[in-house]
Parts: C-alpha cells; structure tokens; sequence
C-alpha cells in the first residue's frame, strides 16, 4: 500500500510537467504533423526566461509564470515564422523536416549559453516546504506545479475541443484546402496553435526549473520521454496523450523504487516503448493526425 | 621507425576524429542518403562497439596476445553493434521518421544509461582504462600515428564500399526502397530486408568505428557518449550532400576540418576560449549548418546524385 501512494503522489507531483511539455508537443505534432526536436528548447527557455524574470526583477515564481508563458509562446512562433513555415513553403520531406529541427534544437541549446551564460543557474525561491499527502511528504513547488498542470491541461484539451480556434485547428489539419475554401486562415491558426504549445512547453520548463536546476540540456534531458509518451499516447487523442503521460510519471517512479536506481527506471521505459511503438506502428501512420 | 617532427600530437589526434567521422558519415549516407532511413543514434551504435570492444580486451583473459586478442574483440565488437543494429531495423522497419526518431535516439540514450550503471563493467562515470594498441612501434605518438593510419584505410574501404553499392543493384535497390517503396515492393523486392540488411552492416561498421576510437583514446569514457558525435557526422554529410558518396568527405573535411583542427591549432585566439566559448559555439554553428543547408540546398554543396547525370546522358533527356 505505501509502494502505490509513493508511487501515486511522488508520480503525479515529480512528472507533472512531462505531461504537460507532452500536451504542447502534441498539439504542434498532431495538429500540423510536424516532430519538432527544438520543442525541447522550447522547455529549456521557458526555464531561462522564468529564471531570469525571477532573479532580475525578483518577482515570486507564480508571477513570473505569466510572462514567461507569453515569452515562450512567442519564441515558439518565431521558430514556426521564420524556419518551418518557409521550410514548409519549400516542400521539404518529412525526414528533412525533422532534421531541420533537430538543427535548430542544437542552434538554440548553445546559442543560449551566450546569451544566459554557461553555468547552471537557479530560481530565486524560499526554501519549499515538504507537506504531507497521504503519508508522503512532498515539495510545494511541486503540488503547485501539479495543480497547475492539471488546470493548464483542462483549459488547454478545450481550447482545442470546445474554441473556435480550436474547431479550426483540427479542420486545418483534417483537409488543409477545404479548410482554406471555408475561410479559415491557416497562418493565424497555426500561429496560435504554436503559441499555446510554446506556452504550454515554456510553462512546464519553469515548473521543472524550479524543481531543480536551470541547465542548457533541461529540455534536451526530457525531450526522449516527452517523445515516447506523445508518439504512444497520440493516438488516441489528446487526451491519450494526458493519460499515458501520467501513467509514464507513476511507472517511472515505480521503478525507480523498485530498482533504487532512476537511470534503470528510464531505461525500462524506454525499452518498453521502443518496442509498444512497433507493435503499434501499423496504426501510427494512419492515425497520427487528428 | 622515423621521429616524425613534421607532424604534431594535436595534429594526429585531430585526423583521427576527421577520418572517424567521415567514415561514420559515409555509413550515414547509405542509411539516410540512399536508404532515407534516419538514424539519430548513430553515437549509440558507435559507441556500443567502443564499449564492447573495451570490456571484451580489458575484462575477459584471453588464451592469446596481441594482436590477435585486438582482432577478436575489434570482431566481436563489430558483430555485436551488427546485432543492435538488427533488431533497431526490425523495430523501425515499419516506421515512419518520426517512429525512427524514437527508436534511434532511445537506443542511443539506451546505451548511454548502461553505459553509466553497468560499474563493473565499463567503469561507469569514472571511466575505463587498460585498453592499449595492439602492436608497439616506438613512441605514443609513433603508435597513434600508425593507428592514424590503420583507421584510414578502414575508412577508405568503408568508402569504396559505398561507392560500389552506388554503382550495383544493390544500390539501386537502396534507393528504391528509399524514393518509393511501395512501389519497389509492388516490384517483388523485399524492402523490409533490404532495410534490415543495410541497417544491420553499416551498424555494425560504426562498431567498428567505435573500437577503433578506443584503442586511439586508450580510455573510455561516458562523456563521448552524448549526442555531439550524432550532430557531427549529421552536419558532415548534409552539408558536402546525403545523396553523394564524395559528400560524407567533403562536408566532414570543411566541418570537422575547419573546427577542431584550423580553428583549434592554427588561429591565435585566446587560451580561455577553448575551455568553454569554442566548443559551445562549435554546436551552434553545426546546428545552424543543418537548417540552412536544408533550407537552401538540400542537397549539400555537391548536390544530387551523379546516377541522374549519367541517366540524362544516357537518355538524352
């Protein structure tokens, strides 16, 4: 019984922001098919900015989350502005797509350093205090962070389900030129959808920033589970993508657990949805879109 | 043996790492330039071969010396990459990129984790010492030019190789596979073992690559294990031209070429950058080569395959 509560509250609380880094990476993935690496910058910089607006202003966290949520979201735009859209304009293949981003995710993850510096830097906040959740005792930050993932997430599964940005969204993605002969304009959607999945991203950075530390590779580090879950997830729907991101958290710290070791954790699910995506991957191709 | 003061220690290991890439590269053109099979795990399949390699000569007695203990385990250490490389293409044999996105670059991460934990046998974050060349010609730097040399020709016959799967059925196959392979399997080819096939022999050769980085270093180490050497042989081969085999040297000779060795040894900048701002914005830049070149040409600086050339000659068209 204390194995499932640890697991359970630890689970939730630690990898409340894998969920949702995962729901930002969906949206862009399944709502314009694209696999963007340099989404894990998009992580890391939510991280800096949050940082920097912390330390340099020295504004409480909670404040801090608004404008780097803004900051983030607009970062996200400018990567789709200035290289996918006209990477996409060009006709580049899918395979040279990924590439693309994978190059920007490396551009990004050193060109920052020059601008944040090389050390590993940290959030200029009190010291946590633990709480006790049905025995466990647990860090603040980390139940704010949750709760706050889990609203995000609320308000973001309707935006996409319920808006009308969001019903145009999915119809863009559905029949792109039917979309466009019904009047919806593409380049307006398809910035907002990467704003919110820069907020989305930037906002889960901050929550993992402040968790531990802020570090160039911050994004990178996650970018592997966030892909697992969105690939694995995705199919079933964005809601998918909710549910097997936390049962990826509670598992992860399950293991971690079991084994005493987090890295064997990681690699077990790893390992794990290596081979779920094969045995998935049929179905993949045909229901990766919306 | 000659005292070589025409050449300096930097100078060797700097080629070493430049004919390691290129040749890695060259193994990348035929996975992703003919094969359009992207492999993100390239450092996992190298480094996999490195370790093998190391664990096999340092931690197993073996009834014989060298170099024959080198030879096995270098072979061994080729067969077992081969083998990962196996079972990754049947698991990404029926993938879109996305889906080898994953596979690739969880492999990688895969080995980097046991790389790490497995203690007892690689040493873990401390390291593995104990490898040594398997021959002794004089000095340090008189045996690491000698394997300077070993490496080369393993590079050179990687890439004659690749010029004659261009020029043979096989290559054709590859590339059909590649452009179309719904179509080359409505032709009665089987791409799913072409890919298997293809995956499993270059895999097994970037093996190779990593034992024989091994025996150059002497030391093996987990901070070679990141994602640098993936970037690295993906900016050589997309900047000279993924759909050329000339492409995988040219790109690795100005890349690689200009950083670690011009840049390194031959321009006066101040001592302090090499720790931190060099390396850091050595990235940035291969980072930003990538999308450019994809963005501008992509097709690199040699641009498409000679075979349409030859074909329009042939065809008049």
């Amino acid at each position: 019984m204390d194995f499932i509560t640890q697991s359970l509250v630890i689970g939730l609380t630690e990898q409340a922001p894998l969920v949702l880094a995962a729901i930002g990476f969906a949206l862009i993935y399944r709502l314009t098919g694209l696999i963007n690496v340099a989404y894990a910058e998009t992580v890391t910089l939510g991280a800096y900015f949050g940082m920097w607006i912390n330390t340099t202003f020295e504004l409480n966290f909670f404040v801090t989350l608004i404008p780097t949520a803004i900051l983030s979201g607009l970062l996200s735009v400018a990567t789709y502005l200035l290289i996918f859209r006209p990477a996409k304009r060009r006709n580049v293949g899918m395979l040279e797509m990924i590439i693309i981003s994978f190059g920007l995710s490396v551009f990004l993850r050193h060109a920052l350093q020059f601008v944040f510096g090389y050390p590993v830097r940290f959030f200029d906040v009190p010291p946590p205090d633990p709480i006790d959740v049905l025995g466990v005792g647990v860090n603040t930050f980390r139940l704010i962070a949750l709760v706050s993932v889990l609203l995000l997430a609320g308000v973001l599964y309707l935006f996409i389900q319920r808006t009308k940005y969001g019903l145009q969204a999915r119809a863009l993605a559905t029949d792109e030129n039917l979309a466009q002969a019904s009047g919806i304009r593409p380049l307006t959607v398809t910035s907002i959808i990467w704003f919110v999945a820069g907020i989305a991203g930037g906002l889960a950075g901050a929550f993992y920033g402040v968790g531990s530390a802020v570090a160039p590779l911050l994004g990178w580090r996650q970018f592997l589970f966030i892909l697992l879950v969105v690939l694995v997830g995705g199919t079933w729907g964005l809601g998918g993508v909710i549910a097997v991101g936390i049962a990826a958290g509670i598992a992860l710290t399950a293991m971690a657990l079991t084994f005493g070791q987090v890295l064997y954790a990681q690699a077990a699910l790893i390992i794990a949805f290596m081979v779920l995506l094969k045995w998935r991957g049929k179905r993949l191709l045909e229901g990766a879109k919306v | 043996m000659t005292s070589l003061d025409w050449i300096d220690a930097f100078l060797i290991a700097g080629l070493f790492d430049l004919v390691m890439i290129a040749g890695l590269a060259l193994l990348l053109h035929l996975q992703l330039g003919l094969t359009r099979i992207a492999n993100f795990g390239i450092v996992g399949f190298w480094g996999l071969g490195m370790y093998a390699f190391g664990i096999l000569y340092v931690r197993v007695d073996w009834p014989f010396g060298d170099p024959w203990s080198f030879i096995v385990c270098a072979a061994l250490a080729t067969l077992i990459a081969g083998v990962a490389g196996l079972v990754i293409g049947w698991l990404i044999s029926d993938l879109d990129t996305d889906g080898v996105l994953l596979e690739t670059l969880g492999f990688a991460t895969l080995v980097f984790i046991f790389a790490t934990t497995e203690k007892g046998l690689t040493g873990g974050s401390l390291g593995m010492g104990g490898l040594r060349f398997p021959f002794d010609v004089g000095t340090t730097k008189q045996n690491e030019f000698v394997w300077l040399i070993v490496i080369t020709v393993v590079v050179i016959g990687i890439f004659l190789y690749a010029r004659q799967v261009h020029r043979s059925p096989y290559g054709r196959l590859l590339i059909a596979t590649g452009s179309n392979e719904a179509l080359a399997r409505s032709l009665g080819k089987s791409t799913y073992r072409t890919k298997l096939v293809v995956f499993a022999t270059t895999s097994a050769l970037m093996g190779l690559l990593g034992a024989l980085f091994g025996v150059m270093v002497r030391f093996l180490n987990i901070n070679n294990l990141g994602i640098d050497l993936t970037i690295a042989v993906m900016v050589g081969l997309i900047l000279g031209g993924s759909a050329r085999v000339w492409g995988a040297v040219v790109g690795t000779v100005i890349a690689i070429g200009l950083f670690d060795i011009v840049v390194q040894a031959y321009i006066p900048l101040p001592r302090e950058w090499y720790t931190q701002s060099i390396p850091v914005l050595r990235e940035a830049i291969f980072g930003a080569t990538l999308v450019v070149v994809l963005l501008v040409r992509p097709l690199g600086i040699l641009g498409d395959m000679q075979r349409d050339k030859l074909m329009r000659k042939i065809h008049g068209r």
